[in-house]
């Protein structure tokens, strides 16, 4: 009798386990929300998004626009964005430390392109006309192909998931190949991954079969204990 | 008679008392549910990897769940040893061939220690299925963040609160009392930079680091970074932060032992 009724116990503590899972695992993984509606003007690009992502962590962006765009999901390694950093630091000695921090991708981008360019000036519609060009940007994507994560068709509507598997700096930029000036709508929710939904209910179906099967003979036990008193 | 029988007739009676249906399943239930909805897998991003291991561990095992598991061993060791003093089952208990200290081990293997087992055993099973790799790779921070967040405030509540029980002889008391110097902890927590800040010295800091080695753990993995005034502040080195680890069990020790003492000497009924 108290080897069943251990067993028992430990049959429904495993089974409220498993039953906790199965409900961690239905629960909506969005923490937080941003949008953002910006024109993009002809053959130009801009960015979108930039964050540090660990791993399991993510997010879902969607894209609206009036004509095609495409969308680039970048992803640098946390080491790599500081080497990036020192050589922007190196080359432009006078620019500004803000501008590197927040800019990085496409100050590389634009250093690929024009290596002899000795300091863009910022303040020049020109040189800031120069720097977010599509031109540039499918430089800098020729030259770094391997930190390209994801890469979008041309299209007015799309929407993509990413979970990081890794740390990475993640870059999301939108180009407007086109000759007209395209307003972009862009919406970014921030989504926090289970360890894989599939490992946690298996792990969840597990847990509430063999509780089940340990609870039974005592809740029956039970059950006949209380109709005989 | 065997030795070991009255021991266990005394652990099984309070597993019952501690335990009743559905009362640990409820907890198992709020444990389980706990550790995956307030994990933050994004917390403290852009620290080093051994950072990351560790403000996973501490989001796992953060403030809302501690306080559900505090509520259980308070449960346990005010409410359920209060109650058997109150009602006189504790006489009862005095009557078996067994010594008080053995009595007092009995109960607290059923209060803390099954409890310890559940939120333990179910942290360690949710760590497995959300970052096997954290548990892999860096065992001793895993090891060290769960050995701090035992050590205060669960551990320490529980000896002070095991200590009032006794002495006032009543559980409702002695759980109040437990809670609100649980909640107590948390406010203090939050001055204490402060106090640092404005008085220019690391003092507050480092007192509070040996009833709280958690915050001595977080200076070492976070550095200054997670703090309002990280600029001013002390980060320990990793033989400081033992130390601080190592005082901090000794005053639970301390609490434990003088449990025992008047529960063995002093208590009268």
């Amino acid at each position: 009798m108290r080897w069943v009724t251990l067993l028992g116990r430990i049959g429904t503590v495993i089974l409220m386990i498993g039953l906790a899972l199965l409900v961690a695992s239905r629960i909506n993984p969005t923490t937080g929300y941003t949008g953002h509606r910006a024109p993009i003007s002809p053959e130009k690009y801009h960015v979108m998004h930039s964050q540090v992502y660990t791993p399991q962590t993510g997010f879902q962006i969607s894209v609206e626009s009036t004509d095609n765009i495409r969308v680039y999901l970048l992803g640098i390694s946390p080491v790599e964005l500081d080497n990036w950093r020192t050589l922007l630091r190196e080359t432009y000695p006078d620019l500004d430390e803000i501008f590197i921090e927040f800019h990085a991708v496409p100050m590389i981008f634009f250093h690929e392109v024009y290596p002899e360019e000795i300091l863009p000036n910022l303040d020049d519609p020109q040189t800031w006309d120069m720097m977010w060009d599509v031109a540039v940007l499918d430089k800098g994507l020729q030259t770094y192909p391997e930190i390209v994560l994801w890469e979008s068709p041309p299209s007015t509507t799309l929407s993509h998931e990413f979970i990081s598997t890794d740390e990475l700096y993640i870059t999301v930029m939108v180009a407007n190949p086109s000759f007209n000036t395209v307003e972009v709508e862009t919406k970014i929710s921030d989504l926090t991954a289970l360890a894989g939904k599939e490992r946690v209910t298996l792990a969840a179906k597990l847990l509430i079969s063999i509780g089940i099967a340990l609870a039974i003979p005592w809740l029956i036990l039970r059950k006949v204990k209380k109709s005989t008193l | 008679m065997r030795k070991d029988r009255p021991f266990l007739e005394i652990f099984t009676y309070a597993l019952d008392e501690d335990y009743r249906f559905p009362i640990l399943e409820i907890f198992a239930f709020l444990f389980a549910l706990g550790t995956f909805v307030f994990v933050d897998l994004g917390a403290y991003s852009g620290q080093t990897k051994e950072a990351l291991a560790y403000s996973l561990v501490s989001t796992l095992c953060g403030y809302p769940l501690l306080f559900i598991f505090v509520v259980l061993i308070l449960k346990n060791v005010a409410y359920g040893l209060g109650s058997d003093l109150d009602r006189g089952v504790m006489q009862t208990l005095f009557s078996y061939p067994l010594k008080r200290r053995y009595i007092l081990t009995a109960r607290l293997l059923s209060g803390l220690g099954v409890a310890l087992l559940l939120f333990f055993g179910i942290q360690i099973f949710g760590l497995f299925l959300l970052a096997p790799d954290v548990i892999l790779t860096y065992p001793s921070t895993v090891f060290l963040t769960y050995a701090a967040q035992l050590c205060s405030p669960v551990l320490l509540l529980a000896g002070l609160v095991l200590f009032f029980t006794l002495r006032l002889k009543r559980g409702g008391l002695a759980l109040v009392i437990g809670v609100v110097l649980f909640l107590a902890g948390l406010i203090v927590s939050g001055f204490v930079t402060s106090i640092a800040y404005g008085t220019g010295s690391d003092l507050s800091l480092k007192i509070w680091a040996v009833i709280n080695p958690n915050s001595a753990l977080q200076r070492y993995y976070m550095g200054t970074s997670g703090f309002l005034f990280g600029g001013e502040s002390w980060v320990p080195s990793f033989s400081e932060l033992l130390l601080y680890l190592g005082a901090g069990y000794l005053i639970v020790a301390v609490l434990f032992i003088v449990g025992y003492i008047y529960f063995d000497r002093r208590l009268e009924i």
